[in-house]
């Protein structure tokens, strides 16, 4: 079967594969890369979750951008915008917007959709709902049932990206965000 | 400013040496040298281990800006220095993300505290009681000023206060940057806080007069600290009210008690010791030997009351914490960093995590239309 390819994670969708138990089964499908920082990050936020263990210490396939490639990414936007995006999603989309590769990038975050709007780049982001729908990735998950009000599974949804997505994409429009 | 300077200043400023950030963060002393001298440009997983060490906010290292280093007062410092540093680095943090908050959220506010021309060399006690009485009038603190001046300071002038354990009493920043800004020790009893707040006040409301740009020493005198204790003193024990609560409860031969006393400083939210000062000022035939005197013994006998009860103040300012949670909902700080600016857990940070109505079935709203058309008809 062929792999998913040019695909980049971030901390939300790796912490909900580790947590489902099926991150092994997800890397066979997919050709995956993450940034160091967002590898961090996941370790960092998985401490007080319990019986999770993100093992990603000895994962080959990460980026480490050099801190001018971020900061070229980092002053194409305005004050606003700087500050709303940790270093590792930061990082992701630098690498997402620098490559002349299809890249995709799997979040669950409304600040990293809302940045791809902005940027003109919707199409390169993606929710687990449609990723795993995509490569045929049974979870257990009945996306149609899930509303706003379950926090810990909207932010996963194409509903839930599509509305940031739009918002970035109506400042754009709007001329604001980007200097 | 390059990168490697930037990384230099930064390490300076929380005070540690190569060694002590090589056992912080796993990145070798080579390394790091090469990052500080420009020889080698540093990655961003090591940025994001330094900022961390260095209680900076990544940004700091991704910028060209000038860095703009303002002057922190201390009340009660710290014996060492490093401890001193890293209270500052921490602080200044909290302040920046405080900054960066009202920014994304479009709610920076221009801050118009209380001014009073007068010259450094001129200010004496008369101009601190003047100032205070200025405030306790504009900022209309009432009978017990203790009440409510912390919630003035920040929703009406919006002063950054935060709430830390650190070795020390207070520390007060105005910065060209973020505004003026407070912190204070959370674990300090509830009236000590008042006091320092109060304090603290008195050097913002004064900074342009004390700390102009041909100052020699920018570190407060001895006078400066004195007149902050008296305006701290004067808000916080307005004249009236404290002099006829005092009266109210003295004997036929004109004596108070010291449980009278300490009940009154109770009332006002001030330690004894704050009340005991005062009272030279509010009955002349009272000396500064009487009142040395009057502390010493109470540290003797044993009032017959129960302690009094402090509070626990939260870290975080609650404004603070509503522009997080607003900038969260609305896809402008993303999930880790509201997790790291709230010093929460990943999992904590996901519960304030809401959407708006344009998901929801459910509408909540007070319908203020009837009573609009009724007042309207009056």
């Amino acid at each position: 079967m062929k792999k998913f390819s040019f695909l980049l994670l971030d901390t939300g969708p790796i912490i909900k594969l580790f947590e489902l138990g099926i991150w092994d089964d997800f890397i066979k499908r997919c050709d995956v890369t993450i940034s160091r920082t967002v590898a961090e990050q996941a370790k960092w936020a998985s401490q007080d979750l319990e019986d999770i263990r993100i093992g990603l210490d000895t994962y080959e396939k990460t980026i480490d951008l050099e801190r001018s490639v971020v900061t070229r990414f980092h002053d194409k936007f305005d004050p606003l915008y700087k500050n709303e995006i940790h270093v590792g999603e930061k990082e992701t989309l630098a690498f997402l917007h620098n490559s002349s590769e299809p890249w995709i990038v799997c979040s669950a975050d409304k600040a990293v959709f809302r940045v791809l709007g902005l940027l003109g780049r919707g199409e390169q982001g993606i929710s687990l709902e449609e990723l795993t729908d995509k490569i045929g990735l049974q979870i257990g998950i009945s996306w149609a049932k899930v509303n706003p009000r379950d926090a810990d599974l909207w932010k996963f949804t194409k509903k839930f990206r599509e509305k940031y997505t739009r918002l970035g994409q109506i400042d754009r429009i709007q001329g604001q965000g980007l200097v | 400013m390059d990168i490697g300077n930037r990384l230099e200043k930064a390490r300076k400023a929380i005070g540690y040496t190569q060694e002590k950030v090589f056992e912080l963060t796993g990145i070798g002393i080579s390394s790091l040298s090469a990052f500080e001298n420009s020889e080698r440009e540093p990655k961003i997983s090591h940025l994001s281990k330094l900022a961390e060490a260095y209680k900076k906010n990544i940004e700091f290292f991704l910028t060209d800006e000038p860095i703009i280093e303002d002057l922190m007062l201390w009340r009660d410092e710290p014996d060492t220095n490093e401890e001193k540093k890293k209270t500052e680095a921490e602080f200044r943090q909290l302040c920046e993300q405080y900054h960066r908050l009202e920014m994304i959220t479009d709610e920076v506010k221009s801050v118009n505290l209380p001014y009073l021309d007068v010259k450094t060399q001129d200010f004496e006690y008369s101009h601190a009681n003047r100032l205070a009485e200025k405030v306790q009038k504009d900022f209309l603190l009432g009978d017990i000023p203790s009440m409510s001046l912390k919630q003035t300071l920040e929703e009406k002038y919006y002063v950054k206060i935060f709430h830390l354990p650190f070795n020390g009493s207070a520390i007060s920043i105005f910065s060209q940057d973020f505004g003026p800004a407070i912190l204070l020790n959370k674990s300090n009893k509830q009236w000590r806080r008042n006091f320092d707040l109060a304090h603290e006040l008195f050097h913002l409301l004064t900074w342009n007069i004390f700390r102009t740009p041909d100052s020699e020493n920018d570190k407060p005198s001895e006078h400066e600290e004195k007149l902050a204790n008296v305006f701290a003193s004067r808000l916080l024990l307005p004249t009236d009210f404290v002099k006829a609560k005092v009266e109210s409860s003295t004997n036929e031969k004109g004596q108070i008690s010291f449980e009278a006393l300490d009940e009154i400083a109770r009332e006002f939210g001030v330690s004894l010791e704050a009340l005991f000062w005062r009272l030279p000022y509010l009955f002349n035939n009272i000396s500064a030997k009487t009142i040395e005197s009057c502390i010493s013994k109470t540290k003797e006998i044993n009032v017959s009351r129960p302690p009094r009860k402090s509070d626990d103040p939260d870290e975080l300012p609650e404004r603070y914490c509503s522009l997080a949670i607003r900038a969260l909902n609305e896809g402008r700080l993303s999930l880790i960093q509201f997790a790291k600016y709230m010093r929460i857990g990943y999992k904590k940070a996901q519960e304030y995590l809401t959407e708006d109505e344009e998901f929801t079935d459910e509408k909540v709203f007070i319908s203020v239309a009837r009573y609009w058309a009724d007042y309207k008809a009056l």
